[in-house]
């Protein structure tokens, strides 16, 4: 983050780009902590991750160095660095479902607390727009209004997305009352034959043995 | 996600309009105590999200506490706590700049899965008092545009959490319909049949003549 302020102070002509800010967590040592996000197949996604360092003047000791891995919900691993301070990762997701990036902190004898800035972005918000420079406010504003404009599609597909499950979910239901239904007229018919088949078998007994 | 605007108007000075966008979407387990920071970078800015319990499953059963939610600022004054919710909406307006805090605690021990997003979003006022300059009128009414569509993406990604974790609920009722109906009639027939067993060791010869 200090590097891109310094990029825009060097950049003079118009230009409009993204800087990245991102959330935070805490890490005990030895512990392991995984963000998990929801991709839809054939976007893009970009992650960049650093420790937020306690002391600014001193180096990071090795301590508080981490090991990342970035794996999809069907065990393909698409990122993984060890002991590093910071870090990214870009892929285009190939399969829907779950990504999960997970963070090690190593094991350290008094625990500390190692803090980690993530900024994952997916779909829509990973457009890079630092290539795209021009001049004046005019043009960047309509920068702006195509990204509007990105936005408004990727709301729509999803509200696409959201009417199938909810279809599916609908058909999930009726499956379940008509197995149901299906269920009980076939427990009713079950009851009353398993006591036909006693009743049956219990009479021959008897008759057999000639107390009836 | 971040965008920052740059100008130079001629050789003059530097008109720098900041339009601060930030969103994180993430999915975390919780063994006790999970806390997530976001930095805000300028007071007044509108902080909005949700997040949904994602493992409310058959285990659930009714007297869960549920989770306990609650946000800090970076003055340590509490501004929302919500105690045993299985997911919410929240919005508020910050109060300043800095460092805020969202908690999730759990009080019982099985580790919960919460799907959570958080988005904040700053609009320029026309008079941007902190810098003395004039914001483009046109430029606030796209940042006005640009959030309320985040406010769309952010109750379409409730709805899609929502959703999950209803589907999961009917695919487990389903599996649990038709595993107990079957489990009942195999117990039934398991019971007849030791019932007649039983009924014809009681008449058997062995036992002698002795009718009961």
């Amino acid at each position: 983050m200090i590097l891109r302020s310094v990029l825009v102070l060097v950049l003079l002509v118009g230009v409009l780009f993204r800087a990245s800010q991102s959330l935070r967590f805490d890490l005990q040592s030895g512990q392991t902590k995984c963000i998990a996000e929801d991709i839809k197949s054939n976007s893009m996604t970009v992650g960049k991750y650093h420790v937020v360092k306690p002391n600014e003047d001193h180096p990071l000791p090795d301590s508080h160095k981490l090991t990342v891995r970035v794996t999809s919900s069907y065990g393909n691993n698409f990122h993984s660095a060890e002991k590093v301070e910071n870090g990214q990762f870009a892929f285009t997701a190939t399969e829907q479902g779950d990504y999960m990036a997970c963070f090690w902190a190593p094991e350290h004898s008094p625990p500390i607390t190692v803090t980690v800035d993530f900024d994952w972005r997916t779909g829509v918000h990973t457009k890079d727009w630092t290539n795209v420079a021009k001049k004046g406010q005019v043009d960047a504003m309509e920068l702006e209004l195509k990204n509007l404009y990105d936005t408004i599609q990727s709301i729509h597909e999803e509200m696409f997305y959201l009417r199938e499950r909810e279809e599916e979910m609908q058909e999930l239901n009726k499956a379940t009352t008509s197995k149901m239904f299906w269920l009980s007229f076939l427990s009713l018919f079950l009851c009353l034959s398993v006591a036909g088949l006693q009743f049956w078998h219990l009479k021959t007994f008897f008759e057999k043995k000639k107390l009836i | 996600m971040e965008r920052k605007w740059r100008k130079i108007s001629g050789l003059i000075g530097l008109l720098l309009l900041n339009f601060m966008n930030n969103v994180s979407s993430l999915s975390l387990t919780i063994t006790k105590v999970e806390c997530v920071y976001e930095i805000v970078r300028s007071e007044g800015d509108i902080v909005s999200g949700n997040f949904v319990v994602v493992d409310h499953h058959i285990f659930w059963s009714s007297d869960h506490p549920g989770i306990d939610f609650s946000i800090t600022s970076p003055g340590g004054d509490i501004l929302h706590n919500l105690k045993g919710t299985s997911g919410d909406k929240f919005s508020f307006k910050a109060p300043r700049s800095g460092l805020y805090q969202f908690c999730f605690h759990n009080p019982l021990s099985t580790p919960e899965t919460i799907a959570l997003y958080i988005h904040i979003g700053h609009i320029p006022n026309e008079h941007n008092l902190a810098k003395n300059e004039h914001v483009d009128p046109i430029n606030v009414k796209i940042a006005e545009l640009r959030e309320a569509l985040e406010a769309v993406t952010t109750e379409q990604k409730y709805l899609k959490a929502r959703d999950a974790v209803h589907r999961r609920t009917n695919e487990s009722t389903k599996k649990r319909v038709i595993g107990y109906t079957v489990g009942e009639y195999i117990l039934l027939t398991i019971a007849s049949v030791l019932q007649v067993v039983y009924i014809r060791r009681l008449f058997s010869k062995s036992v002698g003549y002795n009718r009961i």
